[in-house]
């Protein structure tokens, strides 16, 4: 900086000054921004500052054709790929009335469920982290990385995995590969005790996470919160029961809720979904042997499908809240409009904005961390 | 825009002419590339892979790759996947904060050609142009081995001389200025004095002033407190011009 710049830096006026959270920030859940402005350290308003990520995904869509949008959703929101490609393939399938051969759907509820438990891994190492147990991170993401190497040998890719498409799966599962989704989970489930040793029922983390950014359940319907940081206020929505979709209607499993509605309430939720969902793979890999026959709906040459004109929402419960896919279609080729409806914009922006107030800075970080809201997501 | 040229240079540095020079300069190329404290900004998101890559699984540490969270500390700048324009000019100020010398690796394709969304007004397509970028790790996402093995690439190339793009940087800055100029308009400019750094480290050759940097001198304004980003009264409205 030159030296006649170093006088810019004023003194603030009064004890109230702004600050600059993110976006180059460790405390700061990918590339995104928050203003605050700070009494002492007490924020008293913050403002979300996105856009870092933009790449235009909707508009991207229109320009492409119907299948190739495929690889295009996952990118959407990182650490939960796989409800977006379920999420948009549905859409279309709604749009061209396309049968989903029952295996594929078990094959799909597997992929969600698998998805659900690495974003939820990863998202409690954030979480750890801005508490300073790094610890936890470690595993989180190592233990994350077995159902990644799951996926990898499944699908070929790590993270973005382009399986689901419209009027089924790619393929079918290499064989047996049953058992080691079966040892996996035993693998993880044999974990949680020591997280919650290590992290749930840290004293440090209870004292921090309690009553910070709390939210009740009045509030959340009121900003549209969805998912864990609504059941976290004790309403107990999940898309997955209340509007079932793929085989969920067959699958037995219990919805998670805590009542406080707070950082530490949210992340508990996550830990008990874990549990479910750790038990929802089991059921899927104890049925699946029974369901035989297909696993995709024949479609037509993907370079000239053009889907009947109409329009549909559908919806999914991802790992993050209620996902929603807007397509319209005018019987071309390409999608005419698409809007998704993504959970982490109300978390990221409209929530985050109101509870950061009041709290303390060091608190921020983790009050956007249990909200888990996912940057890329909102900013699209 | 104009366009200049600058062949890559040749890593041995021809004025040290003493062999004792040479032999010390080496020594200090090797601790260099053994001490690679990085920022990890995650720009993109190739930064998922990171956190493996980090943690105990893959275990960067053991390279002795570190990372590290302000441009002060860091050697090495991680661009992980495609940048928005918004994200590029905080990238441009957190590397011309860093201190020399300094190397940048693009990680993802998006940051070689655009990738996915080389259709997208909003993201830049060709990290070079506005960086000198000594190493691409090309890949979408590339795995955690591949980044790893970028590394070591990179601690190589540190070792022989070859990554020298801050010096690029310093010889060129009227090119790169340009084309930030081209993308954030005439009066873009960062706190950081560039041409002052590269007359510190003698690097100051005819491709450092140019055109570009004499539009930089006619717009450059001085900082000025920012303008506050929230009225007082408690509506969050922003007041007068946008930061952005
Ligand atoms: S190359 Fe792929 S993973 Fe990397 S930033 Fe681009 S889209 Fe994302």
């Amino acid at each position: 900086m030159r030296p006649e710049n170093y006088q810019a830096i004023s003194h603030p006026p009064s004890n109230e000054y702004e600050l600059n959270f993110g976006p180059n920030h460790p405390g700061i859940e990918g590339n995104y921004a928050l203003k605050v402005k700070l009494h002492g350290d007490v924020v008293v308003a913050a403002r979300a500052d996105g856009g870092y990520l933009h790449r235009g995904f909707e508009k991207l869509m229109e320009g492409r054709l119907w299948i190739q949008n495929i690889a295009l959703v996952p990118r959407i929101c990182v650490p939960d790929p796989v409800p977006m490609e379920v999420c948009y393939s549905m859409a279309v399938e709604a749009l061209t009335d396309m049968e989903v051969p029952e295996r594929a759907q078990w094959l799909r509820v597997l992929q969600l469920e698998l998805s659900r438990i690495a974003a939820h891994l990863f998202t409690f190492g954030g979480h750890a982290a801005t508490t300073g147990m790094y610890t936890t991170m470690y595993w989180g993401v190592a233990d994350r990385d077995q159902v990644l190497d799951l996926f990898e040998e499944w699908t070929g890719g790590r993270v973005y995995h382009i399986y689901n498409i419209p009027g089924g799966v790619r393929r079918d599962m290499p064989a047996g590969f049953l058992d080691r989704v079966s040892r996996t989970m035993d693998y993880i489930e044999s974990r949680l005790p020591d997280y919650d040793n290590l992290f749930f029922t840290n004293q440090v983390f209870v004292d921090r996470a309690r009553d910070t950014g709390p939210m009740n359940q009045q509030q959340a319907l009121e900003w549209g919160v969805t998912g864990p940081n609504l059941r976290a206020t004790g309403l107990a929505f999940d898309v997955r029961r209340d509007d079932p979709y793929l085989v969920y209607d067959q699958i037995d499993f219990d919805i998670p809720t805590e009542a406080p509605g707070d950082a530490w309430a949210r992340t508990l939720v996550r830990r008990q979904e874990l549990k479910q969902s750790i038990h929802i793979v089991r059921q899927v890999v104890e049925k699946l042997p029974s369901v035989g026959g297909p696993v995709r709906t024949q479609i037509p040459n993907p370079l000239a499908w053009n889907v009947p004109a109409g329009e549909t929402y559908t919806r999914v419960e991802s790992s993050k809240g209620e996902l929603g896919y807007y397509v319209v279609s005018d019987g071309g080729d390409k999608p005419h409009r698409v809007h998704v409806r993504g959970p982490s914009s109300m978390h990221a922006v409209q929530v985050l904005e109101q509870l950061a107030v009041g709290a303390r800075l060091e608190d921020v970080a983790q009050i956007m961390f249990s909200l888990d809201a996912c940057p890329p997501e909102v900013d699209r | 825009m104009k366009e200049i040229d600058n062949p890559i240079e040749a890593p041995v540095d021809q004025s040290r002419t003493n062999p004792l020079a040479r032999v010390f300069d080496e020594l200090v190329r090797f601790c260099r590339s053994r001490s690679m404290f990085m920022l990890h900004y995650c720009t993109g998101c190739g930064a998922i892979e990171l956190p493996p890559a980090m943690t105990s699984r893959f275990d960067m540490e053991r390279l002795g790759i570190q990372p590290m969270v302000t441009p002060r500390q860091a050697d090495i700048l991680l661009i992980t996947g495609y940048v928005s324009i918004k994200t590029l000019k905080r990238v441009i100020l957190t590397y011309e904060q860093m201190g020399s010398p300094k190397y940048v690796i693009g990680i993802c394709s998006c940051t070689v050609n655009g990738g996915m969304y080389w259709q997208s007004y909003a993201t830049a397509k060709q990290l070079d142009q506005y960086l000198p970028v000594d190493l691409y790790i090309a890949g979408c996402m590339p795995r955690p081995e591949a980044v790893l093995e970028g590394m070591r690439k990179l601690m190589d190339r540190i070792r022989s001389g070859e990554a020298d793009g801050w010096k690029d940087y310093y010889r060129r800055y009227d090119w790169y200025l340009g084309n930030q100029q081209h993308l954030f308009g005439d009066d873009w400019q960062t706190p950081a004095d560039v041409i002052g750094e590269a007359s510190h480290y003698d690097l100051a050759e005819p491709g450092t002033e140019g055109e570009h940097t004499r539009l930089l001198q006619q717009c450059q304004k001085p900082l000025e407190p920012q303008q506050t980003f929230f009225q007082i009264g408690g509506s969050l409205e922003k007041k007068g011009e946008s930061h952005e």
